[in-house]
């Protein structure tokens, strides 16, 4: 064949083929509905009505084309938790407006430092950010985000809302009622167990022997998952024969080591009560002085009992971050552990894990004795109250008000945010968005159906569990309050370094906790007392 | 006249790049360190006519036009001076004490082994030995590591839990001295070649002559290397030693791939301390006065060393 002729016949060839590759993740059907598809790789597919995708958006139309958006996110690579889904919404987003997206990745310890550089400075480099809720005090206090409330109403948009969100969470979406965060991540720690070890009879009536009571299924105090903790460590029940350790901790300082503290904290620390008051359901700080409570006697005691947990733990857990916490548990190493909805979806994946069908969840147990703030003095109950957390950073996209696309920003954004795209990544775990919303619970008290889960690959039972526990953590009647003022990230760290201080056997409970309620005086002091007063009765609803 | 302004035009971009990348960093962190810098962006959210690409409004299907977002912005540096108050700080800071005592512990054991075992090998290379090119490029290899990069391989290797090192049951990174040990022990890894290359050359660098006069003086090994090699060698010493203190004393990549400063604050360096300071919580004045202060002592220990050093073998 003539080299001009083949030459032309390529030529051809590329110009009929074109609109069909451009068109791969994008079809407007006659019926009225669009088909959106993600790359192959993540097998996700949508057929909504097409109105869903807002007015903008529609045969023909690309509404940002040309414009060039860039999002800043966690990095845990193209199939990873959190940073997993942008990749996989990217291309049928591109389609549909015309615009580019570039994804900015950065380790999650750098994420905040990222985030504000770009801030502060003026720079304007991302259009939106992937942050954690407790970056709102310095992104609201720095006017640095735009509320997404006029972009929903306008009805231009891909179609989203926060109704199906319990209040635990849209408190942390939203600040004095504006919303500034688009749905996506729920996070909350509860406890996950080996429910095929804790249910074995032999093990069942050996506890009994050596405890003096039945072992319960799940634990519903503290005190009893120390038992439980204590009663399986060192038996040869781990992958391989191995000993089994009976909890495993991330524990890691500056890798979210913290959240294992503030979690279990609050049966140990905050007094019940029908409602808030200077002493009943309060945490971080007195809500009149801005006091730290941090080194509060209850506080103090949950640090010596997560110390004494932490015992049956295997040691290295004191280095160990999220991933390698997780791994140990996932290959059947350990009995306990409590932490963010990753858990249990990571586990339906035999090609890491050996307890698919073994993992149990539910709420984290709370512990029997309390420290009565009113009568500062311990009490014991039998009554013991679960206390709900949104613990973590409930990962989701926010807009730059320094960013030349905003519209097309939140565009994207509000894509992930709709519906069915928020539902299919709940149910399939890899992606690190966690269930939270009612769509994503089972019927009766959700809208999902267990086909959903099933078709998913999930064991029923892990995921009736599952599921049920996450909906009774974000809907518990009394919620730990979610610190997000000014400096949060620098309250924090003084907080995590010297709970690592203390884990590692470097100071003793109550020295570290007086170390960090010190520091807390000094920060508060230098951000401004009566702002951060003002900030801090704001974020946790106080009303006086 | 001409030859004057030919030479100026080539030192210009030395005198540029100084003024650049040394002179104006010091100069604005030294203003920094006197501040307490505040940002905060001024901002006014407008709703605009969406045009086409001829420059005509959208139109929604009810002909009202669509809009888009346009945000105009501004953002404000408040520079307040509060004098000596950020350097004030710095004394009644728990976490600067902490620093300063891991810092001081790193310098002084690190530095110290990396000498030692340097001079040691250089001796010992210093010989014919079978094999000795190829053991004497493979000694050198760590230099070529990037800090970060032998951190992260670091963190396998202490990796309690299956790592290489794991069967010795020592708390590598889980334990406070340990993790210290660790840090000391990558560093140790990474410079000890450096050391021993310089003292190779340097010892190599001593004429045949001055040895074989030395010899026929006397038998005795241990005089010949006291009174001939190592005033020889001083020199050399003083500079690898001053560089080391120098490199050291700013210890920054290892501690953030390795440990993050952990377990607590048991192997924050003042570097590490002072980068968090100033880009975790942006309290950019303090870092920059923790930063001078860590300068002005290292600049002290140098001065006062190297005169010391001058005085006695000059």
């Amino acid at each position: 064949m003539p080299k001009l002729l083949r030459l032309m016949l390529a030529a051809a060839c590329t110009v009929a083929l074109t609109p069909a590759l451009a068109q791969k993740y994008v079809t407007w059907n006659d019926d009225g509905t669009v088909t959106l598809r993600t790359p192959e790789e993540y097998e996700g597919e949508f057929t909504i009505a097409q109105e869903m995708l807002g007015a903008l958006f529609g045969p023909g139309e690309q509404p940002f084309a040309g414009e060039e958006v860039t999002i800043l996110s966690l990095d845990s690579g193209p199939k990873g938790g959190i940073s997993g889904p942008i990749y996989a919404f990217r291309p049928m987003w591109e389609e549909l407006t015309g615009a580019t997206l570039t994804i900015a990745l950065t380790p999650i310890s750098e994420l905040y430092t990222k985030t504000f550089l770009d801030l502060r400075n003026g720079t304007g480099e991302y259009d939106a950010m992937i942050v954690g809720a407790f970056f709102y005090g310095d992104l609201i206090n720095g006017n640095y985000i735009l509320s997404v409330d006029d972009w929903m109403e306008s009805g231009d948009f891909p179609q989203w809302n926060y109704n199906p969100m319990p209040a635990s969470l849209r408190n942390i979406y939203t600040w004095d009622g504006v919303g500034y965060g688009v749905l996506n991540d729920a996070d909350g720690q509860i406890l996950y167990y080996r429910r095929d070890l804790l249910n074995d009879p032999e093990h069942q009536q050996a506890f009994e022997e050596q405890f003096g009571y039945r072992m319960p299924v799940p634990p519903n105090t503290l005190q009893q998952l120390k038992d439980i903790a204590q009663y399986f460590d060192g038996k040869p029940l781990g992958a391989d024969g191995e000993s089994i350790s009976g909890a495993v901790l991330h524990l890691k300082v500056r890798e979210q080591g913290l959240y294992h503290f503030i979690t279990l904290a609050t049966s140990f620390a905050m007094t019940p009560g029908p409602e808030m008051t200077r002493t009943n359901n309060v945490y971080w700080f007195d809500p009149v002085d801005m006091t730290p409570l941090i080194n509060s006697p209850g506080h103090v005691a949950a640090l010596e009992y997560l110390k004494e947990l932490a015992q049956y733990g295997p040691a290295a857990q004191v280095s160990w971050s999220l991933g390698e916490a997780w791994d140990y548990f996932l290959r059947g190493n350990a009995v306990f552990n409590f932490s963010y909805g990753d858990v249990a979806p990571l586990a339906q994946d035999e090609t890491r894990s050996s307890i698919k069908g073994k993992i149990g969840s539910a709420i984290l147990p709370a512990s029997d004795t309390y420290w009565d703030m009113a009568q500062q003095e311990f009490v014991t109950t039998e009554e013991v109250r679960k206390v709900g957390n949104v613990t973590g950073g409930s990962w989701h996209g926010v807009v730059s008000a320094l960013g030349d696309a905003p519209d097309a920003a939140y565009s994207f954004l509000a894509l992930m945010a709709m519906k069915p795209m928020s539902k299919w990544l709940a149910t399939y775990g890899w992606n690190g968005v966690d269930p939270g919303y009612d769509y994503q619970f089972l019927e009766p008290v959700g809208e999902a159906k267990l086909e959903d889960y099933l078709q998913a690959g999930w064991d029923e039972q892990d995921v009736t569990e599952y599921l049920q526990a996450y909906h009774e953590n974000f809907n518990a009647p009394t919620m730990l309050p979610y610190l997000r003022i000014t400096g949060t990230q620098e309250y924090y760290d003084v907080l995590d370094s010297n709970l690592s201080a203390a884990m590692s056997g470097a100071k003793s409970a109550k020295e570290a906790l007086d170390d960090t309620a010190k520091a807390w005086e000094q920060i508060t002091d230098r951000l401004g007392r009566e702002e951060q007063l003002q900030a801090y009765q704001a974020a946790i609803g106080w009303e006086g | 006249m001409w030859t004057g302004r030919i030479r100026l035009l080539f030192l210009m971009p030395a005198v540029f790049w100084v003024l650049l990348f040394t002179i104006f960093p010091l100069i604005y962190s030294l203003y920094a360190s006197f501040h307490n810098v505040t940002n905060e962006t001024v901002m006014e959210r407008v709703q605009v006519p969406r045009l086409d690409a001829e420059g005509n409004p959208v139109l929604r299907p009810d002909g009202t036009p669509r809009m888009r977002t346009q945000v105009n912005r501004e953002t404000v540096t408040d520079w307040e001076f509060v004098g000596l108050d950020n350097f004030r700080r710095i004394f009644n800071d728990p976490q600067v004490a902490e620093a300063v005592q891991v810092t001081a512990i790193f310098v002084v054991a690190a530095v110290a082994v990396e000498m030692l075992l340097g001079l040691l090998l250089a001796f010992l290379f210093n010989r014919e030995l079978p094999g000795r090119p190829v053991l004497r490029m493979l000694m050198i290899l760590p230099i070529f590591a990037t800090p970060v990069a032998a951190g992260y391989l670091f963190f396998t290797i202490f990796y309690e839990e299956g790592g290489p090192l794991g069967w010795t049951g020592i708390p590598w990174l889980s334990h406070p001295d340990w993790a210290l040990v660790s840090i000391i022990i990558v560093d140790i890894w990474q410079w000890t070649p450096f050391c021993f290359l310089v003292f190779l050359a340097a010892l190599q660098g001593i004429p045949d002559d001055f040895l074989e006069a030395a010899r026929l003086d006397t038998d005795s090994t241990l005089a010949i290397w006291r009174e001939v090699i190592l005033p020889q060698l001083v020199p050399v010493i003083v500079i690898v030693f001053l560089l080391r203190l120098a490199e050291a004393v700013k210890v920054f990549d290892v501690v953030a791939s390795l440990t993050v400063g952990g377990p607590g604050n048991a192997t924050q360096s003042l570097s590490y301390l002072s980068f968090r300071t100033g880009l975790r919580f942006f309290d950019v004045g303090y870092a920059s006065a923790i930063a001078y202060t860590l300068l002005i002592a290292v600049m002290l220990v140098v001065t006062v060393l190297y005169k010391r050093i001058r005085s006695v073998y000059a």
